[in-house]
C-alpha cells in the first residue's frame, strides 16, 4: 500500500514539475512526459490491479494538469499499461535496451492514441499539426530523462536497497553493484 | 456460459475498463463547461505548491539576476536609458492619439467595448502535455472568474477560461489546437476564423478574393460574445491561393509572446 502511495505522489510532484518547473527551461516539444515514464515502470514492476488503479489515478491527474476533458490521459494510460503487460509477458523484462524500446513503443503509442481520441471523439484534428511534428523532439527527451531518472534510481537504491521484481532494474543494479 | 466467462475473465475486464473511459471521456467532453470534482479537488490541492515554486523559482532567478549575473550591466544600462528615450517620445504621440481617439469617439457616439472591468492574474503554471497549450493563473472562482471568460494583455488576446477552480483557473489559448475565434483583418474587414496551430495561427473561411497581405493586423471580430471587438490576435505570416478552392491559406503570428507570460488580465464584467 506504501509503494501505491508512493507511485501517486511521485505522479503529482511529476505533474507540478511539468507544469511549473520545466516550461521554466524548455519549449513544449522538448518537454518530457515524466508520469508516461512512471506508467511504463508501473506496467513492468507492480501486480495488474495495483498497476490499472493507479495508473487510472495518475491519469486523471495528468488530465487535471493539462488542457483536455477529464477522461484522455485516463483511457490512454490505461491501455499503455495493459500494452505494456502484454508485452513484458512474452519479452525478457530484465534487458536494458527493452527499458529503451518501451520508452521508444510508449511514447509513439501514447501520442496515436491522443491523435485518436482528439480526432475521433474532439474533432480536434488540427491538434495533428502539433502532434506529429512533434514526436522525435519528445522522443528524444523522454529518452533521455529516462536515462537521468534510471541513473538516479540506481543510485538511490544503495541507501533503501533494492526491491525484488523492479523489472529491468535487477539485472542494472547489479552492474552498479547496488 | 460460467466456463466462457471465467476463461475470458481478463479480456472482458478489459473491454468493459476501457469502454468505461472511453464513456467518461466522451462525457466530459460534452461537459466542457463544467469543472469536474476530481479536477477541482486536484487544482484546489496543488494551487498553493504551484504558488511556491513559482515565488522559489523567481526568488532564485531574481537573485542570479539581480546580484549575480551582472556582467553585461553596464551595456544593459546604456541600452535601457536610450529605450527609454525612444519610449518616452512614443509615449508623447500616443498621448496626442488617445486625446484625439477620445473626441473621434464622443463625435461618433462610438461605444468602445473595452471599457469593461478586468482582473489581474498571475500565471503559475502551464500545461503538463505538449501538445496542448493551456497555463494555469492564480485567480479562481472566488476572485468572480467563470468559465469562458477572456483573457487578455496589452499585446493582445491570451485566450478565454476553459475550467475554475476556488482559487485557479486553467486558461486555452488561441494556439490550442481546439481554439477558434471569430476574426477579421484590420485593414479591409475580412472576416474568418483563427484556429490554433500549436506555436502560430492558421486563418480558415477568409474567401478567396479578399484582400489580405501579409504583416496586416488581425483583431478579434466581436462575433461569439466572448471577447471584445478589436483586440489583436496575430500578423500574417503567409497567404497562399490553390488552384482551386473558396479559400486562402493563411497562416499568422500570435501578437502575444506566450513564452513570456507571466502578469494577465481577465475581463469579468460586461460592457459599459
Amino acid at each position: 500500500m506504501r509503494g501505491f502511495f508512493l507511485f501517486l505522489f511521485t505522479g503529482v510532484f511529476f505533474a507540478l514539475l511539468q507544469s511549473s518547473v520545466l516550461p521554466l527551461f524548455l519549449s513544449p516539444n522538448f518537454r518530457p512526459n515524466l508520469i508516461l515514464l512512471l506508467i511504463l515502470y508501473l506496467g513492468l514492476s507492480e501486480n495488474l490491479s495495483r498497476a490499472l488503479i493507479a495508473g487510472l489515478l495518475l491519469g486523471a491527474i495528468q488530465d487535471s494538469f493539462c488542457g483536455p476533458s477529464l477522461g484522455l490521459y485516463v483511457s490512454v494510460y490505461l491501455i499503455i499499461i495493459l500494452a505494456t503487460r502484454v508485452l513484458t509477458e512474452q519479452l525478457n523484462i530484465e534487458s536494458p535496451p527493452l527499458l529503451l524500446l518501451l520508452i521508444t513503443g510508449g511514447t509513439l503509442l501514447l501520442n496515436l492514441l491522443i491523435g485518436f481520441y482528439l480526432t475521433l471523439f474532439a474533432e480536434s484534428a488540427s491538434v495533428l499539426h502539433i502532434l506529429l511534428p512533434a514526436i522525435p523532439a519528445q522522443l528524444f527527451t523522454n529518452l533521455c530523462f529516462a536515462a537521468i531518472l534510471l541513473f538516479l534510481l540506481l543510485r538511490i537504491q544503495r541507501f533503501f536497497g533494492y526491491r525484488p521484481g523492479l523489472a529491468g532494474l535487477i539485472h542494472q543494479s547489479k552492474q552498479y553493484g547496488a | 456460459m460460467r466456463e466462457l466467462l471465467r476463461r475470458y475473465q481478463f479480456l472482458l475486464l478489459v473491454i468493459v475498463l476501457v469502454l468505461a473511459t472511453m464513456i467518461l471521456y466522451s462525457y466530459n467532453l460534452r461537459q466542457k463547461t463544467t469543472t469536474t470534482f476530481f479536477e477541482r479537488a486536484v487544482l484546489t490541492f496543488t494551487s498553493p505548491f504551484l504558488k511556491n515554486i513559482d515565488n522559489g523559482v523567481n526568488s532564485v532567478t531574481g537573485a542570479w539576476g539581480n546580484y549575480l549575473w551582472l556582467v553585461d550591466a553596464q551595456q544593459q544600462n546604456q541600452s535601457l536609458k536610450q529605450e527609454n528615450l525612444e519610449l518616452h517620445f512614443e509615449l508623447q504621440q500616443a498621448q496626442e492619439v488617445l486625446l484625439q481617439n477620445g473626441r473621434l469617439r464622443k463625435l461618433l457616439a462610438f461605444v468602445d467595448e473595452l471599457d469593461r472591468p478586468a482582473l489581474p492574474a498571475q500565471v503559475i503554471g502551464e500545461d503538463a502535455s505538449n501538445w496542448a497549450r493551456t497555463i494555469l493563473i492564480d485567480k479562481g472562482a472566488q476572485a468572480g472568474l467563470v468559465n469562458g471568460s477572456p483573457v487578455v494583455v496589452a499585446q493582445g488576446v491570451v485566450g478565454r477560461i476553459i475550467k475554475v477552480a476556488p482559487n485557479s483557473a486553467r486558461v486555452l489559448l488561441v494556439t490550442d489546437a481546439s481554439s477558434a475565434i471569430a476574426a477579421l483583418i484590420q485593414r479591409t474587414r475580412t472576416r474568418g476564423v483563427v484556429r490554433g496551430r500549436g506555436d502560430d495561427l492558421s486563418i480558415e473561411y477568409a474567401l478567396r478574393d479578399a484582400d489580405i497581405r501579409i504583416g496586416d493586423l488581425l483583431v478579434t471580430s466581436g462575433m461569439g460574445g466572448v471577447f471584445p471587438k478589436g483586440l489583436a490576435l496575430g500578423l500574417i505570416e503567409t497567404v497562399e491561393k490553390d488552384q482551386f478552392g473558396l479559400f486562402q491559406q493563411i497562416k499568422a503570428i500570435p501578437t502575444v509572446d506566450f513564452s513570456h507570460l507571466e502578469e494577465v488580465m481577465v475581463i469579468v464584467g460586461e460592457g459599459d
